[in-house]
C-alpha cells in the first residue's frame, strides 16, 4: 500500500455554503448512493425480474388447453400476476437486508454519526426504498400482465385486456403491494437487526402465516399478506371467503405502518 | 471542546461508565487512557450519540451531538476500523458520507490522498487489510474538516510506519487548533502523542492531567541505597522525615528524597554507602499502579511466580 505522509488540510476545505443542516434531502441522496454503490441489490433486482416472469409464464402456460368446465370462474389477470407473489417476497427480503446490512457490516455507526437524527435517517431509507419498490412493483405488475395475457391468448385460452373491469385496479394495487411488502421488510429489519433472524421473521409473517392459519377454523388466513395478495389484491374475479381488495390493501398498509412505527421507535431508543 | 458531565451507562448489571466528568480542550492531543473494558469506547459512543447515557450528558461545542447542524463538519469520528459495508469501495463509502453533510465531492479525493489510500480507493473495502481499514476510518473522520476529532484506538492494526504517520497526523491536527481526543490502552504510545491525559478505570475518572505532570509524578522520586549499616541509615533517614523501606535484596528504598539529599545526609552522618541509585519508574508501571484496582480482565499470575521486580509505589493518591 502507499504510504503518503502528506498532510494537507486546507482550512475550511470541508465547509460548504449550504444552509440548514444535514437533513432529509441529504440523507435521501446518501441512501440512494449507498444502494447504487453495492452490487448485491442490483443482482437481487435482476433475480426478482427473472423469477417473476418465470413464474408468470409457468402459471399462464399451465392454464392452457383445459376443458370448458375448467375455465368457469377463470381469472386471467390473477393467473398472470402469480409471479409477482414471488417477486414481492424477494423485494421484501431486500427491504429486510437494507436495514440489517447496516448492522451486520457496522455501516450503521457511520450512518448515524453522519445523520444522528434517527427518525430522519430511517425516513430517508423508507422514502427511497418506497419509491424504488413502487417503480419495480408497477413495472413487474404490468409486464407480468402483458406477458401472461400473450401466453394465454396465444394458447387459445381466455385472456383479459387493460380495459376490462377491475383489471387496472388489480395491476396498480399489486404493484403498490410489492412496495408495501418491501417497507414491511424494512420495518422487520429495523426491529430485529440480524439478517438471518429478520429474514426468518419476514418469511414467517408473509408466507408461513398463511400456511399455518389455513388449518385454523374461521378462515383467519384471509388476513395474511400472502392471501391478501393472491385472493384479494391481485384478483379480478371475487374469491369466496376472501377480503375485498380495498379492505385487503388496507390491512397490508396497516401491517406495514405498524412494523415501520415499531422499527422507528426501537431504532431511536436502542444503542446503535 | 468536548465536555462530559456525570456520564453514566449500565449494560445490564454492569456499570460501564460511572459518573464521568471531564473536559477536552482545543489545541492539544488528549489521550483517553484506560485498561481494556474500562469504558473508553462506550464514553466515545455516548459523545457522538450512538449510545444513550443512563445519566449525565455529553456536549460538543456546547450542544449534544445530535443537535449539530452539520455533524461531520464539526466532529470527525473513528470508532472501530470496520464500519463499512464490505461490498462497497472506500471511495463510495466516503462519497455517501460526504453526501449526508453536503461536503464537496473533491474533498473525498483529498482525504483519500491524506491517508494514502488513493490507489485502492476503488477496491471493495472488504478486501482491505486492518491497516487500510483503519486509514479509511481516519479518512472518514477527516472528511468534513472538523474542529473536533475522536479516535478510538487509531493505531490498531497499523504497521510501525503507519503508527508514526498517525502520531504525526494527530499532533498536526491539534497544532492546527483542533480538539483531538484519542483513546488508547497503551500509556507509552500516549506519552509520545498526547499532551493531556484523561485516565479512567472501571468507568470512573482516575486522573485528568498533563502528560508532563504524570511523568514527573512517576520519575525520579525514589532512591535505592545499599549500605553495610542499614539500621543506622534507617534511623538517620527517619530523623530527616523520610520513610525508607527494605527491598528484597536488603537494599533500602527511600521515597520523596533526591539522591543528592541522601548522599549529603550520609556524608553528614559519616555513613558508608556502597550504592546510591535514583530509581526511575516507567510510565507503564505508574499506569498499572494507577489502574490496578480498576482492571476488568486480569490474567492470573504465572505458576512460577511473578518474576518482574516488584513495582515501587511511587504515586501517592
Amino acid at each position: 500500500m502507499t504510504t503518503a505522509v502528506t498532510i494537507e488540510l486546507p482550512a475550511g476545505a470541508g465547509r460548504s455554503t449550504g444552509a440548514g443542516g444535514a437533513g432529509l434531502r441529504q440523507a435521501m441522496r446518501a441512501e440512494w448512493r449507498k444502494f447504487a454503490s453495492l452490487r448485491s441489490p442490483k443482482w437481487s433486482l435482476f433475480v426478482t425480474l427473472v423469477a417473476t416472469l418465470l413464474v408468470t409464464y409457468l402459471s399462464t402456460n399451465g392454464a392452457l388447453h383445459h376443458n370448458r368446465q375448467w375455465y368457469r370462474g377463470f381469472d386471467p389477470t390473477n393467473t398472470a400476476l402469480a409471479g409477482l407473489a414471488v417477486g414481492s417476497l424477494v423485494v421484501g427480503v431486500l427491504g429486510v437486508l437494507a436495514m440489517t446490512g447496516e448492522y451486520g457490516s457496522g455501516t450503521i455507526r457511520s450512518s448515524l454519526t453522519a445523520t444522528p437524527r434517527r427518525d430522519v435517517f430511517i425516513l430517508a431509507k423508507v422514502i427511497d426504498f418506497a419509491l424504488l419498490a413502487l417503480v419495480i412493483g408497477m413495472v413487474l405488475s404490468f409486464v407480468s400482465f402483458f406477458v401472461g395475457q400473450a401466453v394465454l391468448s396465444g394458447g387459445g385460452a381466455p385472456s383479459a385486456t387493460l380495459s376490462d373491469p377491475g383489471v387496472l385496479r388489480a395491476l396498480v394495487e399489486s404493484g403498490a403491494f410489492l412496495g408495501l411488502l418491501a417497507l414491511f421488510g424494512l420495518g422487520i429489519g429495523a426491529i430485529i437487526r440480524h439478517s438471518a433472524g429478520a429474514i426468518g421473521a419476514f418469511v414467517g409473517c408473509t408466507l408461513l402465516s398463511s400456511i399455518l392459519l389455513q388449518q385454523v377454523a374461521g378462515n383467519p388466513a384471509r388476513f395474511t399478506p400472502d392471501m391478501i395478495y393472491g385472493n384479494s389484491v391481485a384478483s379480478v374475479v371475487r374469491v369466496p371467503g376472501a377480503l375485498n381488495s380495498s379492505t385487503g390493501f388496507a390491512y397490508m398498509t396497516l401491517y406495514t405502518v405498524a412494523a415501520l412505527t415499531i422499527g422507528v421507535v426501537v431504532l431511536s431508543k436502542r444503542d446503535a | 471542546m468536548i465536555v462530559t458531565h456525570g456520564l453514566t451507562k449500565h449494560f445490564g448489571k454492569t456499570l460501564a461508565v460511572d459518573d464521568l466528568s471531564f473536559t477536552v480542550t482545543p489545541g492539544a492531543v488528549t489521550g483517553f487512557l484506560g485498561p481494556n473494558g474500562s469504558g473508553k469506547s462506550t464514553t466515545l459512543r455516548m459523545i457522538v450519540g450512538l449510545d444513550h447515557p443512563d445519566g449525565g450528558r455529553a456536549t460538543v461545542n456546547g450542544v449534544p451531538y445530535a443537535q449539530l447542524a452539520w455533524p461531520l463538519r464539526e466532529v470527525g469520528t473513528l470508532l472501530d476500523a470496520k464500519a463499512f459495508h464490505p461490498g462497497r469501495s472506500g471511495r463510495d463509502h466516503l462519497r455517501y458520507m460526504a453526501t449526508t453533510n453536503d461536503v464537496p465531492r473533491a474533498r473525498v479525493d483529498e482525504v483519500l490522498d491524506i491517508v494514502g489510500l488513493t490507489e485502492v480507493a476503488g477496491r471493495r473495502s472488504g478486501k482491505y487489510s486492518l491497516g487500510m481499514a483503519q486509514r479509511l476510518g481516519i479518512a472518514c473522520a477527516l472528511l468534513g474538516d472538523p474542529g473536533i476529532l475522536l479516535f478510538d484506538e487509531p493505531v490498531n492494526g497499523l504497521d510501525p510506519e503507519g503508527i508514526r504517520w498517525a502520531r504525526h497526523l494527530l499532533r498536526r491536527l491539534a497544532a492546527e487548533g483542533r480538539t483531538v481526543l484519542v483513546s488508547s490502552h497503551l500509556i507509552n504510545e500516549m506519552a509520545l502523542t498526547a499532551e493531556r491525559l484523561v485516565v479512567i478505570g472501571r468507568g470512573k475518572l482516575i486522573a485528568e492531567t498533563s502528560v508532563q505532570e504524570f511523568t514527573a509524578q512517576v520519575q525520579g522520586t525514589s532512591v535505592r541505597i545499599v549500605t553495610p549499616t542499614p539500621q543506622r541509615f534507617v534511623s538517620e533517614l527517619s530523623r530527616a522525615g523520610a520513610r525508607p523501606s527494605v527491598a528484597d535484596d536488603g537494599a533500602l528504598v527511600v521515597t520523596g528524597m533526591e539522591a543528592s539529599e541522601v548522599g549529603e545526609l550520609a556524608a553528614a552522618a559519616a555513613l558508608t554507602v556502597h550504592e546510591l541509585t535514583p530509581l526511575r519508574g516507567s510510565l507503564e508501571d505508574a499506569f498499572m499502579e494507577l489502574t490496578s484496582d480498576a482492571v476488568e480482565y486480569r490474567s492470573s499470575p504465572s505458576p512460577g511466580g511473578d518474576r518482574r521486580p516488584r513495582p515501587i509505589p511511587v504515586l501517592s493518591r
